[in-house]
């Protein structure tokens, strides 16, 4: 079974999870003979550690990775490099041995995918520029699917520019093979986000149409235009549109309500602001990323009146609103909404109250496929990033609590009323149609 | 007369003791305040001085109405008057009539109902001239009749606190026929009455329970550390995942803090995005209250429940400096939650539907009670 080199997002199946980091030695063996390899290092393991095998910590670590390496089906997907799943091989073959079933709860959220802890190794050759920019994703400085997207860009202008064709190799075949492991390694830091898999994907059709002939500068100066222009025709001028349709949206003593913060709709807030309408803004928020707060700076630094709640509140403060501003982290073609975890309750209690929803989305953000609910595809936080909120109350995981932090729902079309895009204002119905209206694939 | 001054001070004064602590916010919880209320009202009784029924009833209201006055938004204190009230009613007349007084179970019959009109519970009068062991306005011995009721009285007050301390042994009496093996439920806040509930369930059945944290009171977390120790499989999450979830929880279960007449109830905020999102799943609302939460009272004006709100700094804090000047910061204590949302009032009585909660008013407390 041929392990895939690149890390291609695929068109359909949802990116959440990683893939392989090249394993030259496992993909040289057959798949029951990696079978067997894994059973010998468990067997192994367990006699090793058959002494303290009363201890619970093994519990906290979900064993989704050894789970999915017993059935043997996927076959060498991993998370990690050898050293930590070797630890969950163990956690596996204690609770086995203990004899108490691993608790129901952990195999409903198993396909979540673990949080991934700091320290993951660093395999092969990768840029520093690269390991710089997993740093930051995995500790979530950089947060938000338009801020990663253009990071990852950014980024890859670099590799590219300090790229070098190996000799007897073209520069659109290798250069490839060279980015692949890059992009591995970001996906380890932090699964990829749909707008990264976009950009990535439109990375690669332009370097396979590089012209064979072309002097490797020159190329590479082209790459750099073409990324250039993708970040900038469809990041930024696809934002500056969508403010100002959105803009015109919003009048004269309205009152918007938005939630957590979507980098497009705070453009549009300070841009209305900027052409002098009066209107005030309510920043629900929640924990434990509580990204609202930045939002509400933003805002009134600008002198927008706000108010600030919690999204439990929600429901007494949807009879002010006149209209909802979400942003998105993707739409999928069923116009459904994949946007932070708290937005599809949002939109829910404001069709409820009869309150006008808007999904400010670039095109580029758009996903094939169709999503029915948050379980599909989604992302837990990492706990190291939950308890940077410093509670005293914090709970700290112990035996039969588990704390899950999903960052990611899904919120079905009938709540969304309209979305604003860079061609329009359409209904969330149309969103399939827009990539065939622009005669592009995505 | 000096030292029935001094007997009604003294309970005078434990009235004004639990007003200022309701005041004061040093006694917060429907259960608690509930039973300091009850225990109030029989210290007030067991030194109370009267004739006659009325004189009794008003010593009575007029205590009910400094403490509801000193905190409207405890709704358990009216409602734990009202009870005493009912209850000691119903026990003069089983002592004046001899017999039992409740009348035998109305014949409903269409015609009956026609002619008459919906069968109301028989509220009669206290007859003066009905001689039982009970002599009223003896002008030679002022104190027999109250003599004489006390015991009684007593007795039916001691009822109510019984009620109200077995609350959550019998709620969580019929806890495994709810839940069934497996099951993921989701919950919120802390609530000691769904707690015992899902305790009591997990002594017979595995299955697992989803609590949502409940910011800014952060609740939710007491409740799993709880729950888990108890044994039970548990998941914190915070309440923005709550529709993420939705389509794998089987049941909804949470708490009230006070049951309106409509059948809807206040519950503490976030009540309400779980019910709405559970609707949208068609999942079922479960909530567990006891009968002292039964309010006849209604949420006609206002969206935010209860006008209750919490402190704005657990929300916004001092910390954020400058921010705290130019934003307005909101934080509900309560929600109300319509009774098309819930499916169901598990209560130490039986569990009922909302559409039957009106029904279960008329029954506990009498109408003359609603206003204090």
């Amino acid at each position: 079974m041929p392990v895939p080199t690149i890390a291609d997002p695929g068109p359909s199946v949802a990116p959440g999870g990683s893939k392989p980091p090249a394993q030259p030695s496992q993909k040289s063996m057959t798949k029951a003979e990696r079978r067997e390899l894994q059973e010998k290092q468990r067997a192994a393991k367990l006699a090793q550690k058959q002494q303290p095998a009363g201890s619970m910590a093994p519990k906290n670590k979900p064993p989704t990775t050894p789970k999915k390496a017993a059935f043997g089906e996927t076959g060498g997907v991993k998370h990690h490099g050898l050293v930590p799943k070797d630890v969950h091989a163990n956690a596996v073959a204690d609770d086995k041995t203990s004899g108490k079933p691993i608790s129901r709860g952990l195999q409903i959220f198993s396909h979540f995918g673990l949080p991934k802890p700091i320290g993951h190794t660093v395999k092969g050759d990768i840029h520093p520029e690269i390991i710089r920019l997993g740093l930051l994703f995995s500790e979530f400085k950089i947060c938000g699917a338009n801020a990663r997207a253009i990071a990852t860009l950014t980024t890859f202008k670099k590799v590219i520019h300090e790229y070098t064709t190996p000799a007897h190799n073209t520069l659109s075949r290798h250069l490839m093979t060279h980015l692949s492991p890059q992009i591995t390694h970001l996906v380890s830091a932090r699964p990829m986000s749909v707008t990264m898999g976009n950009a990535i994907r439109q990375l690669k059709l332009d370097i396979s149409a590089v012209d064979i002939d072309m002097v490797e500068a020159d190329a590479k100066t082209h790459l750099n235009h073409q990324i250039d222009n993708y970040i900038r025709d469809r990041i930024i001028l696809a934002g500056e549109v969508i403010t100002g349709l959105a803009g015109k949206k919003i009048k004269d003593g309205d009152v918007i309500l938005t939630y957590a913060r979507s980098s497009i709709v705070e453009k549009v807030l300070l841009h209305a602001r900027e052409m002098g309408k009066r209107f005030s803004v309510i920043v629900v928020d929640s924990p434990p990323l509580l990204e609202g707060k930045i939002l509400l700076k933003n805002l009134t630094s600008a002198g927008i009146p706000c108010t600030y709640a919690l999204l439990p509140a929600i429901s007494s403060l949807l009879t002010e609103a006149s209209t909802v501003f979400i942003g998105a982290h993707s739409i999928f073609s069923n116009g459904a909404v994949y946007s932070r975890a708290g937005t599809a309750l949002v939109a829910m209690m404001a069709k409820g109250h009869g309150v006008a929803v808007v999904v400010c989305c670039e095109t580029y953000k758009f996903s094939e496929g169709v999503m029915v609910d948050g379980f599909g595809k989604n992302e837990l936080a990492p706990s190291r990033v939950t308890r940077s909120t410093g509670d005293a109350k914090a709970v700290s995981p112990a035996l039969n609590l588990e704390t899950l932090n999903p960052l990611y729902d899904l919120t079905p079309p009938t709540f969304i009323t309209a979305v604003v895009t860079e061609v329009g204002l359409i209904p969330p119905s149309s969103v399939s149609s827009i990539p065939l209206a622009l005669g592009r694939t995505l | 007369m000096a030292p029935d001054i001094a007997r009604n001070t003294a309970s005078q004064r434990s009235v004004e003791v639990l007003a200022s602590k309701l005041r004061r916010r040093q006694l917060v919880g429907s259960r608690t305040t509930a039973l300091e209320t009850v225990l109030v009202l029989r210290q007030v009784v067991s030194k109370a001085r009267f004739s006659n029924l009325e004189q009794l009833v008003d010593i009575i209201r007029n205590a009910g109405r400094k403490l509801v006055e000193a905190q409207p938004k405890e709704h358990s204190v009216g409602n734990t008057v009202r009870k005493v009230l009912h209850h000691i009613r119903e026990e003069y007349h089983t002592a004046t009539r001899g017999t039992s007084v409740v009348p035998t179970a109305p014949s409903y019959s269409i015609a009956k109902f026609v002619s008459q009109g919906q069968p109301r519970k028989q509220i009669t009068a206290p007859k003066a001239e009905s001689k039982g062991t009970i002599k009223e306005h003896d002008a030679n011995d002022p104190d027999s009749f109250a003599k004489g009721l006390k015991p009684v009285l007593m007795e039916a007050i001691q009822d109510v606190l019984d009620e109200l301390e077995t609350v959550y042994d019998n709620i969580s009496k019929n806890a495994r026929d709810h839940i069934h093996s497996d099951e993921i439920i989701l919950t919120l806040g802390m609530s000691k009455t769904v707690e015992a509930f899902l305790k009591a369930a997990a002594h017979h059945r595995n299955y697992t329970v989803i609590v949502a944290e409940t910011a800014p009171s952060y609740d939710g977390r007491e409740m799993a550390k709880s729950l888990s120790s108890a044994g039970i499989s548990t998941f914190l999450v915070p309440d923005s995942s709550i529709y993420a979830l939705m389509s794998r929880v089987n049941k909804v279960i949470i708490g009230a803090h006070a049951i309106l007449a409509n059948g809807g109830m206040f519950a503490i905020t976030g009540s309400q995005i779980a019910a709405t999102a559970a609707r949208a799943h068609s999942t079922p609302v479960v909530v567990c209250a006891g009968q002292f939460k039964l309010t006849p009272l209604w949420n006609l004006y206002h969206e935010y429940g209860a006008l209750d709100f919490g402190n704005p700094s657990d929300v916004l804090g001092f910390e954020e400096g400058d921010l705290v000047d130019k934003t307005d910061v909101v934080n509900p204590y309560y929600d109300y939650v319509r009774p098309e949302l819930i499916d169901a009032y598990i209560t130490n009585d039986g569990d009922h539907p909302p559409s039957s909660i009106y029904r279960l008013l008329k029954e506990t407390y009498d109408d003359e009670d609603t206003e204090l």
